[in-house]
């Protein structure tokens, strides 16, 4: 499963819509219910799923989803593990 | 009879005046896109509606809730709604089930304007909403099976003429539900003659002008949001800025800048968020049309105006009001000097006084229940179907406003908390019963106690102590999955920002929640009398 694909189930469980559809560019302004306060639970339930935990300045610079997988991507690549 | 009608006084009215080529609405939605909307525009779609809803035999009497985030079709529904005497309601686009079961089903709405995404959870209750006749997608087709309407097909076929008949000053108007410290949200009802109140708080608080660009950030799912995003600005001939998108600093400032903005109304936590970003992205912001900064919600920190000061080089004027009150009651003001941290002084026209319990009026300085002496125009004229309710709020002539404040010697009122268990987060009253709840739903969930507790961001942020079945551990998981079911079942906003695990709820022999004690408890202060805790 890709990390879109994981994470595409993340944003249907926190957001309660399983035809929820999420693309690269996709931001918080195409996702209804997307505030700061539900992105609180997006990124528990993100760093849950891949048990990961994002930096303060990573957070900051997220803008979409694109931004999201490059975290989590470069988080899990092998190059990462200590 | 003379006409009344907010919708007309913001639509029909301006055009009259000479003003239907004037630009009402500058809509910018969230990716940037600009259209501009006259009030000869905003007159003709709203005449549209008011016709499409005729066709279905919807009118005076009946209850119509948008559901949308913000968005051009919400205000011509809105309006339009208006123009056929039917009651508006609107519904703020985060809520969950329960919240929309609570409205929809208490106010016996017979139809809801929204979208498809959002009509999703909708669907889910309808079989539970047996008024609700008839729902109109605006991006959606007919499905008469059931009761689905498509917005574009019955705003083609309605014509853009629409006689509005006389409307009293006490016809029905608006709807806004509120929570309370117990029981089910409230159905605020207000009246066509609020928008006297709305109108002057417009022009000598706002102190719009008739060439101003306005913009206020409410969603209109609040009442902010229809008293001042929509009713006030429009019915004095305002240009009124409206963004579909979030929050975001940057663009932020740059729509200040871009478009101009001469008057601009936010939140305290908002500008407390702006007050977290870079300093760059203000200090390069060019705003020599700004005139104004006004607040609403909770109350306004003295830290931030000084940060306005210092890098807006504009003061922020705190106002104060309630969905009760339809209008603003109590504000700062250009002219009146700020005392930061205070409400400010009252409004022409509103009497307000501290109130001992007793109902004798306090010394100057000494903390009581902040009261509205009744009669202004805005002033609610029921809670629906709990008149009851409505009439414990009123006593020799006072309004209670469930608010605490003291006034000091020279006038001015500073807010102190409120009289009940309310909880006040991000500028939105969150009932701790309805979140208890959603709580008491969740499988693993034997006991909840929620509480507001301070946060310098949210204000007060909601705190659920949680006991557990004796057979589940706390865990992360645990508490993702508590939070993510209050935010679908209530709404994003009630969610809790903190999660306390604990062997026992205090109750009082009755069983009642005792929420002072675990308010104490966790700030850490001394609980008072605990001899009727039953645990």
């Amino acid at each position: 499963m890709t990390t879109l694909e994981t994470l595409t189930q993340v944003f249907r469980m926190v957001f309660d819509d399983e035809t929820l559809q999420i693309g690269p560019q996709t931001t918080a302004n195409d996702v209804d219910g997307w505030d700061s306060l539900s992105h609180v639970n997006l990124i528990t339930a993100i760093e849950g799923k891949f048990a990961i935990r994002f930096s303060q300045k990573e957070l900051l610079k997220q803008r979409n989803v694109g931004n999201l997988i490059a975290d989590i991507d470069a988080k899990l690549s092998p190059s990462q593990a200590k | 009879m003379s006409n009344h009608n907010i919708a007309s006084a913001c639509t029909s009215e301006q055009c009259r005046r000479g003003l239907s080529a004037k630009t009402a609405m500058r809509w910018i939605d969230a990716q940037g896109n600009r259209c501009d909307y006259s009030f000869g525009d905003l007159e003709t779609q709203s005449n549209r509606f008011a016709n499409a809803l005729a066709s279905l035999a919807i009118g005076e009497g009946d209850i119509v809730f948008t559901f949308l985030p913000k968005m051009p079709e919400q205000f011509f529904a809105f309006l339009g709604t208006l123009k056929t005497r039917a009651v508006c309601g609107t519904l703020f686009a985060n809520f969950g089930e329960e919240a929309l079961l609570d409205r929809l089903g208490d106010s016996g709405a017979v139809c809801l304007v929204t979208r498809k995404s959002l009509y999703k959870k909708v669907a889910r209750i309808r079989e539970r909403l047996p008024a609700l006749k008839y729902v109109i997608l605006v991006d959606g087709d007919d499905d008469p099976a059931n009761g689905v309407i498509g917005y574009a097909r019955v705003m083609a076929e309605a014509a853009s003429d629409y006689g509005v008949q006389p409307t009293g000053a006490d016809a029905p108007s608006v709807l806004h539900y509120t929570s309370g410290s117990t029981g089910k949200p409230k159905g605020v009802l207000h009246r066509h003659g609020s928008l006297a109140s709305q109108i002057a708080t417009s022009q000598t608080v706002l102190g719009l002008k008739e060439d101003d660009v306005y913009w206020c950030t409410a969603d209109q799912g609040w009442v902010t949001g229809t008293s001042y995003g929509i009713i006030g600005p429009w019915a004095l001939g305002v240009t009124q800025l409206q963004y579909g998108g979030g929050y975001e600093a940057q663009t932020w400032m740059d729509l200040l800048e871009r478009e101009e903005v001469n008057v601009w109304y936010s939140a305290p936590t908002a500008l407390r968020m702006l007050m977290r970003e870079e300093e760059s992205i203000f200090a390069s912001a060019k705003l020599p049309r700004l005139r104004t900064i006004f607040s609403v919600g909770e109350p306004l920190n003295p830290e931030v105006i000084a940060w306005s000061r210092r890098l807006l080089r504009h003061d922020i004027y705190d106002t104060w009001f309630q969905t009760e009150t339809g209008a603003i009651m109590i504000s700062n003001r250009p002219g009146l000097e700020i005392r930061p941290g205070s409400m400010g002084k009252p409004c022409d026209g509103i009497e307000p006084a501290v109130l001992a319990d007793d109902g004798s009026v306090q010394p100057d300085g000494e903390q009581g229940n902040l009261c509205l002496k009744t009669g202004w125009p805005s002033m609610f004229v029921t809670y629906l179907n709990n008149q009851s309710v409505y009439g414990s709020k009123f006593k020799n002539g006072w309004y209670y406003t469930g608010d605490t404040a003291r006034r000091d010697a020279d006038g001015y009122f500073w807010f102190m908390g409120r009289s009940d268990d309310v909880i006040n987060t991000a500028g939105h009253l969150i009932s701790p019963f309805e979140v208890e709840s959603a709580l008491l739903e969740v499988e693993e969930v034997a006991e909840s106690g929620v509480i507001g507790a301070p946060d310098d961001l949210l204000f007060e942020k909601v705190v659920a102590y949680v006991q557990l079945h004796q057979r589940f551990q706390p865990s992360r998981e645990l508490e993702l999955k508590i939070r993510l079911h209050v935010s679908n079942r209530a709404s994003s906003i009630a969610t809790p920002q903190e999660i306390v695990f604990c062997d026992g709820i205090p109750k009082n022999k009755s069983g009642k929640i005792m929420r002072r004690v675990l308010k104490a408890r966790y700030l850490g202060l001394d609980a008072g009398d605990t001899s009727t805790l039953e645990i």
